[in-house]
């Protein structure tokens, strides 16, 4: 009995420590919350398309600030095809204030919500800025990686996002599902 | 030309000129890399992957290359490679002479970014900062990727080098 209890204890000590991410390629996203930047709640159940893009963005990463004018054609170009985007700050050192100004300085059309505590990041398994996810009709995640294959646009050979979207969209499989997201570290907050 | 001659015509030439190690970044792919690591076998080896617009690595840098003065003595060696892309690499090398960094000193240039990134551990993302602690032996032996503290990377190092014996 007392054996028994030990390894119990070992096992849920054991599950504390491993990352919180559910959601990987092939598995169903299920709700997850958000806030507005005005305090309000959002939840994916509300804000999700026949088909959704998740996207981990920031305001000071370089390396996301280079990909807004492509962020801007992304949800331009899909938003008419029923993409739904769900932009999401997780960096506890961006405050809500900060990302609004932000994205009024960018001229961003799409609303950008914060994810507090890097819950949802955590859940995504997101580590950087910026890092996508596809999420098709049936809410299995489909892809996830970077939007393309270099930071400055002119060197890009591969479209990964718009592929995968293109694929999706099309009852297909993506031609990549996983490609490795490169930019700057989600900043997330001190654990307690 | 006599001796005197010779130690004036040094005298004139900027410090850069007499290093023997070659200036500027050495390019490198999974091969080079490889190359690298195994080049290094018989010293505990931190390699440095880092960016010129990553603020938590340029924040970094100076703690490392203090690591590196602790350990000099004690068959350590500290290796940086740039992440950044062609027209930062000036700003790269700016940044890299400023501290004294090491030489040679790398900069990423696989065909396949995400076939480099999976050659060096499959489950790193390519998230930066990113080091990675080889033994003597040339196995890895510890990561840290994202901010990290000075103490652990410090504490690994400590735990390769005793048990190198």
């Amino acid at each position: 009995m007392k054996h028994w209890l030990t390894a119990l204890i070992l096992i849920l000590g054991a599950g504390l420590l491993l990352p919180a991410q559910q959601f990987t390629v092939g598995s169903t996203v299920t709700d997850f919350e958000l806030k507005q930047l005005d305090g309000k709640p959002a939840s994916f159940s509300t804000l999700k398309g026949n088909v959704t893009v998740v996207i981990f963005i920031s305001v000071q990463c370089p390396v996301s600030n280079s990909y807004n004018q492509r962020m801007i054609a992304l949800y331009r170009d899909y938003s008419p095809k029923g993409v739904k985007f769900i932009f999401v700050n997780a960096n506890h050192t961006e405050p809500a204030a900060a990302v609004e100004e932000h994205a009024r300085q960018h001229n961003f059309e799409f609303a950008v919500f914060k994810d507090e505590n890097n819950v949802v990041a955590d859940e995504f398994g997101a580590t950087v800025t910026p890092e996508t996810y596809v999420i098709d009709s049936s809410g299995t995640l489909r892809y996830h990686g970077s939007i393309d294959n270099s930071q400055n646009e002119s060197r890009v050979t591969s479209l990964r996002l718009r592929e995968a979207l293109d694929a999706v969209l099309a009852g297909k499989q993506p031609p990549q599902t996983e490609t490795k997201a490169f930019g700057c570290s989600i900043k997330r907050a001190p654990r307690t | 030309m006599t001796r005197r001659h010779c130690l004036a015509a040094l005298g004139a030439l900027p410090l850069s000129a007499l290093r023997a190690e070659p200036a500027g970044l050495t390019p490198l792919d999974e091969q080079a890399f490889r190359q690298m690591v195994a080049a290094n076998r018989g010293k505990v080896l931190l390699v440095d992957f880092w960016a010129t617009w990553c603020a938590p690595c340029r924040e970094e840098m100076p703690k490392l290359l203090s690591l590196r003065v602790t350990h000099a003595k004690q068959n350590f060696s500290l290796v940086t490679i740039s992440c950044d892309e062609p027209e930062q690499e000036r700003g790269a090398e700016a940044f890299l002479e400023k501290q004294s960094a090491p030489f040679p000193r790398y900069i990423k240039r696989p065909k396949d970014d995400d076939a480099f990134i999976n050659s060096i551990d499959p489950k790193w993302s390519g998230a930066l900062p990113a080091l990675f602690l080889f033994d003597r032996s040339g196995h890895l032996e510890a990561k840290f990727i994202g901010e990290s503290a000075t103490a652990s990377i410090d504490a690994a190092i400590k735990k390769a080098i005793a048990e190198a014996g």
